[in-house]
């Protein structure tokens, strides 16, 4: 739930004088491939000669109004030539890609699905093939079928295939893991139709790629095959044939050389420019398609940071972090608000819940505070201020050194916040001996320390274990030993109970507990789960589309929640009723980022809508806080 | 139970075999040890435990996706572990499923339409305006509607995806549909609506379910029967509400307790309470003795030496728990620690 709330609705957007760079290139490739195809077409009509009709008479002259292209060295005209040859050319692409992509795909497809010896026995003909220089095989298979356009054109096709096959069986062992193939199979579909009608359509974008790289080799191999005379037999034309002769005659005429040459160079580049932009935009429409339904209908114009309403914060005592007015954008020029006008503090030893689902903005206000967001994201108003020093001023190094020191994070999932590829315990040594200067035998000492400290028994062996011989509980054990190792004044724990089991989740709340008493920092506790805030949480914040919505000492909040969007989640939650259904629900779903409501941004899922409701609602109250018009009503409803 | 049952599973294993580099040799790791399931036409089993506690190796087997190792599962007649290969037609048909996952369970390449007719394509020889109206009438009972048909997976939010799941294991109106964590990707606030959605469709359509979940609470709202898993071992089963209110298995008892309570106080209170379980040491499949025994705070010398079987429960079901040993009607001790239900 947290991986989706932290992704950004966009991707980063690529700025526009590359696309429109891209389009350029696009229309100016397809123009040369569609004029390219013509002339194959109509060779006959367009030609100015017939391209085998000699006169030795004007062999090798240079070009003139009469042969544009000059003539070559049996007097043949070289634009008539050259014109031919675009129709080989597209021919033995044609041909060549044809039989690679009919050879390698549904065998590349078959042997990933089935694995096993069939699998092993095709791969390892394909690795030798592989390692043999190309046009040696490809000569091989020619001395075996015998010289000509189309058994060469055979003998590129299987050298090529190897590359599709590898695609096709490199993308059937990723998707045949997916769940939707195992519910093909448990709709009872066939193995051939899994194959072709569930699996290959997801191969089709590298699919489309490889095509056009491999166009483009297989003009170039032909040209080559041809010019050394393993390919199309003279006095044919074709544009390998063509620089045969001209090198032939170099030190007559050197310009016999420069047609076939640009033809071949223009019409490969312009494959391959082409293959390049229509990877480019699939990958694209990727990160378009996983944007989800972002129509802005009602979608509220981004709240100006100019109007940031007013805070009402109290100052509290021993406060370790206070954030005020913070608003978070994704994207470019003027973006899209992801957090607006948040403000929180939170006192030494006290933790403040952030409750919310996702898409709440929740996570993302953690990584606001650490200055770690990712690309595209920024806090472009607001300040953040821990232990008196603004942080959104600092540079990049100085926020390194308040991360780790002064701040740290536990995160959701331990097995892959923590390094794979080193111990448990060299990465708690690390962190004390690059921010606390402690020696290599300090800095083991205290790790040894600290892992006890989290309740791992035998700390000293499990120090030198890898966090794969680690169960969930116990991983996160050591990512909290880790935090806590430079004794943070703030700890922020990002959803840090909710990949793990219910009766290790209670261990480690007890933990949290446990370690503010003896410690004292403050803990900023980000979950999705309301009872697990009850548990740990002094004060809780609820957030609802980037923004709080209500804000109360625990106690409270649960005995009376003011806010609907609040009291529905709490109705919602599976241990508050015991009855059967229907159970209560919330209607709709959580609105994503570009498609808030103007004005409350819960109001199209609220029971208690009203008119008054379409403007911009502030957050009301002193000690608690609600953004709600009708909350003193519901409060008196509530109490009847 | 004889005569009117669905699904009955008798005695299950299914053990994995991780084969080392050369072929030979490597190890096997027990995820099921000597299950008995049973589930009636249209009745829900909700099969509850943590990870690593078998319950989806069970899904997986039903499914006939994991090969059982030992022991027996019968769907109405039809013997299924005997299945070398796939299930016949006439079973396949029966038993539809719906992931956890709703992102990465249905087919990104193919529309709602091709998604939701596809069993039917598989099946039935309909005609496509055939399939097409039946795929109106299934995402009518999932509260979709037509204008989604021409739309792909990704153009939906979670709980979306969730119906259209659902809508595609209804096409074939089966007998029996395995819910493995139908809801635990979805946001709070939509969780519900999917377990409601469930709920009517299967008193509509005489549905069966086996349910499973982590979260006892959830399953408890629509389970007639509960089974709960510990280490590949079913360690207590029961009717749902007697299992939620009343549980037997200390393992049970330590489940429910573990969530906290909404309402602070009392979870204060319960908190300073709480009796102090041994922290274990990695937790290995036993070969005798209790499963529970190295975590359990009730664990006695006999557990050690013995597996307990299946005793009978006051109020219904059974519990693999020596403490259950002696009387079935009398009152099981563990009631008065339970107090889950917030007020």
């Amino acid at each position: 739930m947290t991986g989706s709330s932290t992704t950004p609705p966009h991707g980063p957007r690529q700025p526009r004088r590359l696309l429109v760079a891209s389009s350029l290139i696009a229309t100016m490739a397809t123009g040369v491939l569609v004029l390219l195809g013509l002339l194959a077409v109509f060779a006959d009509v367009v030609a100015p000669y017939d391209p085998l009709r000699q006169n030795l008479i004007e062999a090798l002259q240079w070009p003139s109004s009469s042969h544009w292209l000059g003539t070559d060295d049996l007097g043949r005209d070289v634009l008539s030539r050259l014109i031919h040859g675009s129709r080989i050319a597209v021919i033995a692409a044609a041909e060549g890609t044809a039989i690679a992509v009919l050879l390698g795909v549904p065998l590349g497809l078959f042997i990933g699905y089935r694995g096993g010896w069939w699998d092993w026995i095709v791969m390892r003909i394909v690795e030798a093939i592989v390692s043999i220089p190309g046009i040696m095989v490809a000569i091989v298979i020619i001395a075996i079928l015998g010289p000509g356009l189309h058994k060469a054109m055979i003998a590129l096709g299987i050298l090529y295939s190897t590359s599709f096959l590898r695609l096709a069986r490199g993308v059937v062992l990723a998707e045949r893991e997916e769940v939707y193939v195992r519910s093909a199979r448990v709709i009872g579909a066939s193995d051939s139709r899994i194959l072709l009608r569930h699996i290959l359509p997801n191969i089709a974008p590298p699919l489309i790629v490889q095509v056009t790289l491999t166009v483009g080799a297989v003009l170039l191999s032909e040209a080559g095959l041809s010019f050394i005379g393993l390919g199309v037999q003279p006095p044919d034309a074709s544009w390998g044939t063509m620089l045969n002769s001209a090198a032939a005659f170099m030190d007559l005429n050197w310009f016999l050389a420069i047609p076939p040459g640009i033809a071949i160079i223009v019409t490969v580049l312009a494959v391959n420019l082409l293959g390049d932009v229509i990877r480019d935009s699939i990958g694209r429409g990727v990160a378009i398609a996983a944007k989800p339904e972002a129509t802005p209908t009602h979608s509220g114009k981004p709240a100006p940071a100019a109007v940031a309403e007013p805070v009402v914060l109290p100052r509290l005592k021993n406060e370790v972090l206070r954030v005020e007015n913070l608003e978070v954008m994704v994207g470019s020029g003027a973006g899209l608000p992801i957090i607006t006008d948040l403000s929180f503090s939170i006192a030494k030893g006290e933790t403040l819940g952030l409750v919310g689902e996702s898409g709440s903005g929740k996570t993302m206000t953690g990584l606001a505070v650490l200055g770690l967001m990712g690309a595209g994201l920024r806090t472009t108003h607001g300040s953040i201020v821990l232990n008196g020093r603004e942080l959104r001023s600092l540079s990049q190094k100085q926020m390194e050194a308040v991360r780790g020191n002064e701040v740290a994070m536990v995160f959701q999932d331990p097995t892959t916040s923590l390094n794979p590829a080193f111990t448990v315990g060299s990465q708690i040594a690390e962190v004390l001996r690059s921010k606390q200067g402690l020696s290599q035998k300090q800095a083991w000492a205290r790790t040894v320390e600290l892992i006890d400290r989290v309740g791992i028994p035998r700390a000293e062996e499990r120090a030198r274990a890898y966090p794969h011989e680690l169960s969930g509980g116990m991983a996160q054990r050591i990512a909290i030993a880790r935090a806590l190792s430079c004794n943070p004044s703030l700890l922020i724990a990002d959803e840090p109970t909710t990949a793990l089991d219910v009766t290790v989740q209670q261990e480690i709340l007890d933990l949290f507990r446990d370690l503010q008493g003896e410690f004292g920092m403050a803990i900023l506790f980000v979950t999705h789960d309301l009872a697990v805030a009850a548990d740990i949480c002094d004060r809780i914040s609820v957030m609802y589309a980037g923004e709080m919505v209500e804000m109360a000492g625990v106690d409270t909040l649960f005995s009376a929640p003011l806010h609907p969007y609040t009291r529905g989640l709490l109705e919602a939650m599976p241990h508050a009723s015991d009855r059967n259904p229907p159970l209560p629900t919330i209607r709709g779903s959580v609105p994503r980022p570009g498609s808030w409501p103007t004005g409350c941004r819960f109001s199209n899922r609220c029971d208690f809508r009203i008119k008054g409701c379409e403007q911009r609602i502030p957050l009301t109250g002193t000690d608690r806080l609600v953004r709600c018009i009708r909350a003193d009503e519901l409060a008196l409803e509530a109490a009847q | 139970m004889s005569e009117n049952v669905l699904l009955d599973i008798r005695d299950l294993d299914v053990t994995y075999h991780s084969r080392s580099l050369l072929g030979f040799g490597g190890r096997s790791f027990s995820a099921v040890k000597g299950a008995s399931l049973s589930i009636r036409p249209g009745e829900t089993l909700g099969l509850v435990g943590e990870s690593g506690s078998g319950k989806s190796s069970i899904a997986n087997t039903v499914l006939g996706l994991v090969p059982a190792s030992g022991g027996s599962i019968r769907f109405g007649d039809v013997e299924l572990t005997s299945m070398k290969t796939r299930y016949p037609a006439e079973v396949r048909g029966q038993i539809q499923a719906v992931f956890q996952d709703p992102y990465s369970s249905l087919n990104p390449s193919m529309t709602v339409e091709d998604i939701v007719t596809e069993p039917l394509r598989v099946h039935t020889s309909m005609t496509r305006a055939q399939r097409r109206e039946r795929a109106i009438e299934l995402l009518r009972l999932v509260s979709l509607s037509q204008e989604h048909l021409t739309r792909h997976p990704h153009q939906f939010s979670g709980g979306q995806r969730q119906r259209i799941a659902i809508a595609s294991a209804l096409a074939l109106e089966p007998k029996l549909i395995v819910l493995d964590e139908p809801v635990s990707a979805l946001d709070v606030s939509t969780q519900n609506q999917i377990i409601n959605l469930l709920y009517e469709r299967r008193d509509e359509l005489g549905i069966a379910y086996l349910l499973i979940a982590h979260d006892l609470a959830l399953v408890h709202h629509i389970s007639d029967r509960i089974a709960v898993m510990y280490l590949g071992h079913i360690v207590e089963e029961g009717p749902s509400d007697r299992i939620y209110k009343a549980p037997a298995h200390p393992y049970t008892a330590a489940l429910l307790e573990a969530v906290p309570l909404l309402d602070p106080d009392a979870q204060r209170k319960r908190r300073a309470a709480r009796k102090m379980a041994p922290v274990p040491e990695t937790p290995r499949l036993s070969v005798a003795g209790c499963p529970y025994r190295n975590r359990c705070p009730h664990a006695m010398a006999r557990c050690e030496a013995e597996t307990p079987p299946a005793y009978p429960i006051a109020g219904g079901g059974t519990a693999n728990c020596f403490l259950h040993a002696g009387d079935a009607s009398s009152e099981p001790e563990l009631d008065k620690t339970t107090e889950h239900v917030a007020s």
